[in-house]
């Protein structure tokens, strides 16, 4: 009985918050369309050996523009509106609020994890492999939504939150080694690059798929797991749910 | 039986280094409507936070159905029902939607909540919207969506924020005869207002919160009671009066509201008022009077001769 109640709190939310796609099912095309278009020119310039690198660099960056950009921004948005306080005044945990979130925004992930599954097969990448990066997107989200959450919440009465998460988006994703690989950066600035969380995850899944890396495997690992630390605790500190 | 629905006891809430609520303290019994009134900023909002768990109050406690607000905090939230100022359901959803998945988060099977969003929407008369995205719809529309969504739930303390603002005065009637009828069928209700003719016809209770402290709570006719006056005619401002002659008054511009204490009183005033000076109604003080008078003590009440 709990867990269907349960079940239905979720779907319920990520009912609810999903409804934007019926009037914007443009945006996904555009992300569809925006996808095969960089497939085709990595193609172009860097044949399989792109390609390759880049099955990592959708899956992560799709998982953490996720959470960083949309879930931050369904959930800054709810707090402006008080869709938030709502739910908070019901039976709804801030378990079942966060992972509704992501159900109902998912539709953005898909976007990068369509065309990096058609890529996996192409290039030949084995399943097991392929299943294991996929572990990395829960943690991928997580840490993106936490990251833009924990400044998006600290600025007093935000104006336009995709005016903060955006330009945030585009300084962990598309600025560092992310889409290209680290090893073209000079060894004695990796480690700097690395500290963003985002080109510590791709390196990761890079090991995973393609079982080589820019540096030791275990400096992305330990970086990660400081983020998710530190983060938890700036969180902590912000996103209450209720009793604030 | 439980006979309070709501405790609130010295309850305050310091926003930064400023009291957003001082000290509130009232007493809403179970099966009743009880409305909150106060000016902009008395603490209204945040005294209905801190008993919807929102809010964590810096001094003081309160009680929700016999439950502490920190220490049952989530089985409070498993009975109540809240509706925030301001609120405007999400614009991508239908009328039917909102009501129906909320209250399937609320752990309703999906049949019986389209069943019951219907039944809402006829009462509310907005079923010929109910497939129009909310954004679509007038303010007045989207307000009433929000409130159906809110007493549909069946829970045992609804909260609502001024549930009626910007309404139109037969859309109101509508939403004030579905709250009389929910509380009737045993739920208890707090709402706020700034429309004192709203908490005199619908309030089983009412409370007065100004400057973050309770002035007085009581059946709204206690409060009319509590008023040194009965009667008030509201007459043009002209040069043939003399404000001072007058007793007790409020000044509006171009027009006064005299008070006067009895019928005769009353009477002995129109009949001495210059027949040059227009009198545009006589009646009943009412809980709007009471409400100037207990929030200004008496203060605004002209420069008064018979006090």
């Amino acid at each position: 009985m709990g867990l269907v109640t349960r079940i239905k709190r979720i779907i319920g939310i990520a009912y609810l918050e999903s409804r934007w796609i019926k009037r914007q099912p443009l945006w996904i095309f555009q992300g569809i369309i925006g996808s095969i278009g960089f497939i085709l020119i990595l193609f172009a310039w860097g044949h399989l050996e792109a390609l390759k690198n880049l099955i990592a660099a959708y899956v992560i960056a799709g998982a953490w523009s996720q959470g960083l950009n949309i879930v931050a921004q369904a959930i800054g948005w709810s707090r402006i509106g008080r869709e938030y306080e709502r739910y908070v005044a019901s039976p709804v945990t801030l378990a079942d609020y966060f992972i509704g979130i992501i159900l109902a925004t998912s539709p953005f992930m898909l976007i990068s994890l369509i065309p990096a599954t058609i890529l996996a097969i192409i290039v030949g990448i084995d399943l097991y492999s392929f299943l294991l990066l996929l572990m990395l997107i829960p943690i991928a989200l997580t840490i993106g939504a936490f990251l833009s959450l924990s400044i998006i919440l600290r600025i007093k009465n935000p104006t336009n939150i995709s005016a903060i998460t955006n330009p945030l988006n585009t300084f962990t994703i598309v600025l560092p080694p992310v889409y290209y690989p680290l090893t073209i950066v000079p060894p004695s600035l990796r480690i700097i690059c690395l500290i963003m969380p985002s080109v510590s995850l791709v390196e990761i899944g890079r090991w995973i798929i393609l079982h080589k890396t820019a540096c030791h495997f275990a400096y992305p690992l330990l970086i990660i797991i400081i983020w998710l630390i530190v983060l938890t605790i700036l969180l902590s500190r912000r996103l209450k749910w209720g009793l604030e | 039986m439980l006979e309070a629905a709501i405790e609130a006891v010295h309850l305050g809430r310091k926003f930064d280094n400023v009291w957003g609520l001082r000290d509130a303290s009232f007493l809403a019994k179970n099966h009743e409507l009880t409305v909150l009134v106060g000016p902009n900023g008395a603490g209204k909002t945040t005294t209905i936070r801190i008993l919807t768990t929102v809010l964590k109050p810096s001094k003081g406690h309160a009680r929700v159905l016999g439950m502490d607000v920190l220490k049952d905090y989530e089985k409070i939230r498993r009975r109540i029902a809240y509706l925030p100022q301001d609120y405007s359901v999400p614009w991508d959803v239908t009328p039917e939607e909102y009501i129906t998945w909320n209250l399937v988060i609320r752990g309703w099977s999906l049949y019986d909540a389209k069943d019951k969003a219907r039944e809402w929407l006829n009462l509310f008369e907005i079923s010929n919207i109910k497939d129009k995205p909310c954004r679509t719809l007038s303010g007045g529309e989207r307000r009433r969506v929000a409130v159906a969504a809110a007493l549909a739930t069946n829970a045992d303390v609804i909260f609502l924020d001024e549930p009626t603002a910007g309404l139109d005065p037969e859309i109101k009637q509508v939403v004030w005869r579905s709250i009389r009828e929910i509380v009737s069928s045993g739920a208890s209700i707090l709402l706020t207002t700034h429309d004192m003719r709203e908490a005199q016809i619908l309030a089983d209770k009412v409370v007065l919160i100004n400057n973050g402290v309770t002035v007085i709570e009581g059946e709204p006719k206690e409060l009319i009671n509590s008023l040194p006056y009965k009667y008030k005619i509201v007459i043009g401002k002209s040069k043939f009066i003399n404000l001072d002659d007058l007793g007790s008054f409020i000044d509006l511009g171009d027009r006064v509201i005299l008070y006067t204490k009895t019928r005769r009183e009353a009477i002995n005033l129109v009949e001495e008022i210059d027949p040059n000076v227009k009198i545009h109604s006589m009646g009943y003080v009412e809980l709007e009077d009471a409400y100037l008078y207990l929030i200004t003590k008496g203060e605004n009440f002209g420069s008064s001769n018979e006090n």
